[in-house]
């Protein structure tokens, strides 16, 4: 019998379809034979104590699931997400950066830094890469400092913006699509596929609507109504990344698909796994394995 | 010589083409440092011997300018120096490229995140047989005396809170943690403590006692960061680190300047 730590922040918990998700997993932790210790911020001592950690919150290489990650590589302890993981993934000029370095599709993408931030500079991406563009705030997640821009003056405004929260942000060509594949891989491996429907009203999978938060329809797909090219582009972006649990976003346009960013501490609980229902099981032998 | 010191292939923003499904358009798989200063090897004085440290009076101090990013190559390793190495800024971009392209480079990304992340600091430190501050994380209780830290996205090293009632730990855990938001991060503060900080150039300190020239020699091996201020707890004489942080050139003393000045200008070697 092993003992797993589920790392959680009351803080970032925000629905009850997340509390119900920590549930399932300590459930199908226990039913294989392990003690499950969720572990809050202020418990973050007891880690060394765990046989393995399972972080399910918000991850940032500033915040404390950051501080829990490292601790349990200095103590030697099976980890997702691991601290390199939510390095890379948690800023979107490293996780493309990684992505390029793999030849792995993207849409077209650049970084631009503040001192690139002219008139011309700006004219010349919409010349080049047509318009609307996306741009991103690099630590953005559920896509918060994402906009679409169509004319320079949207694109300073927006960047203005941006560029006070990093020095370099990602400008995107932007891809038009109904819906996003989410490509679940751990270790190099398919772990589960769904969609992600676009709502009609935005361009996000989450987006805040006249002050109404709008979520995207997640409808999960058995294997084998994937595409598999598409599947294989998310293992392809996953590895380019690491060998832990990501979350891949791709667009299949016109028959050429597109990550659109990989994800570590993806989600688990607005039924993104209802046609593979391993997955907690999966994800715990994984980290209890040895 | 280019402006961010000594290497010829580097200083070019990288242009690639991403092998993407549309037309290619050049992509820059890393950002180049913008900020950088020239830095010529500047003739100066030989360094006297003063109390069996070397100074460098009357050597004109390199370009050390506010925001300035120097690279220094040595052997097979890049230095990246900067007044600072925070998350999502030009220094830690710059580390980054190298890193992408298969370079060795000083401090490494995940070394400045660990830095600035007080209690990853202080483990690290502890396992080098650094003496530190017991620490401990909290969302509202904390034990008095001690000095408190954000750990958030907003927040940085450079500010730091010794609390000794209640009312102004409530005060300061409330700013600290955005209203109850975020954790945060208290180190026990003993009754007759005393802050003592110091400035560590590439491990080496100026002026500063036996002991603590001896933790920020070790301390540069663990996290090889070129300039870092180092904060101490002194208390019932001994020195326990406290946190790391970044440190301004215009903060440096002369003789400080003039040490990173030779390091800067390879009179001074790694």
């Amino acid at each position: 019998m092993s003992r797993l730590g589920i790392f959680v922040d009351r803080k970032t918990l925000s629905n009850s379809e997340q509390l119900n998700a920590l549930i399932r997993c300590r459930d199908v932790a226990e039913e294989l034979g392990h003690d499950v210790d969720f572990i809050f911020p202020v418990d973050i001592c007891k880690i060394p104590k765990m046989d393995a950690l399972f972080i399910r919150a918000r991850t940032d290489p500033m915040n404390i699931t950051y501080v829990a990650a490292r601790m349990a590589k200095f103590h030697g302890i099976p980890v997702i997400d691991d601290s390199e993981s939510i390095q890379i993934c948690s800023d979107k000029i490293n996780m493309y950066s990684h992505l390029m370095k793999k030849n792995v599709s993207l849409p077209r993408t650049i970084f631009l830094s503040r001192n690139d931030l002219s008139v011309e500079h700006v004219s010349h991406l919409f010349d080049e890469m047509g318009s609307p563009l996306v741009v991103k705030e690099p630590s953005t997640s559920f896509s918060l400092r994402v906009e679409k821009v169509h004319t320079v003056a949207e694109f300073f405004k927006v960047a203005r913006r941006f560029i006070k929260m990093s020095d370099w942000i990602v400008v995107q060509q932007f891809i038009e699509s109904k819906y996003d594949w989410r490509v679940g891989v751990l270790d190099g491996k398919l772990l589960y596929a769904c969609k992600y429907t676009i709502p009609s009203v935005t361009f996000k999978i989450q987006a805040s609507v006249n002050g109404h938060l709008i979520y995207c329809g997640v409808e999960s797909v058995p294997p084998d109504c994937v595409p598999p090219p598409v599947i294989q582009l998310g293992i392809d972006a996953a590895n380019a990344i690491g060998s832990g649990l990501y979350g891949v976003d791709i667009k299949n346009n016109n028959g050429d698909a597109y990550v659109i960013e990989v994800n570590d501490n993806p989600s688990l609980e607005s039924g993104e796994d209802t046609c593979y229902p391993l997955v907690y099981q999966t994800i715990v032998s994984h980290l209890l394995r040895t | 010589m280019n402006n961010r010191g000594e290497d010829p292939q580097i200083p070019e923003m990288k242009a690639l083409h991403a092998q993407t499904g549309g037309a290619q358009v050049p992509l820059q798989i890393l950002p180049s440092s913008g900020a950088g200063t020239d830095i010529s090897p500047a003739a100066g004085p030989r360094p006297q011997k003063k109390n069996g440290l070397k100074t460098y009076a009357g050597r004109e101090p390199a370009a050390l300018l506010k925001d300035s990013l120097h690279i220094l190559k040595r052997k097979d390793a890049y230095h990246v120096i900067s007044e600072s190495y925070y998350y999502k800024t030009e220094p830690y971009y710059t580390i980054l490229r190298y890193e992408l392209e298969g370079k060795k480079v000083e401090p490494s990304s995940s070394s400045v995140l660990d830095a600035y992340v007080i209690p990853i600091c202080l483990e690290r430190a502890a396992s080098a047989g650094i003496p530190v501050c017991e620490w401990g994380i909290s969302q509202a209780y904390v034990p008095l005396p001690a000095i408190l830290y954000g750990l958030n996205y907003f927040s940085t090293t450079l500010d730091y809170f010794i609390v000794d009632d209640s009312k102004k730990a409530k005060d300061v855990i409330k700013h600290i943690t955005n209203n109850g938001k975020y954790p945060f991060c208290y180190q026990k503060y003993a009754e007759g403590a005393e802050i003592h900080t110091c400035t560590a150039i590439f491990g080496r300190t100026v002026g500063a006692c036996n002991t603590i020239a001896d933790y920020a020699g070790k301390i540069y091996e663990i996290f090889r960061i070129p300039l870092v201020k180092l904060v101490f707890v002194k208390a019932g004489g001994a020195f326990l680190l406290s946190s790391l942080s970044p440190t301004r050139y215009a903060q440096l003393s002369d003789s400080e300047r003039a040490l990173l000045s030779a390091y800067l200008s390879n009179q001074e070697f790694l």
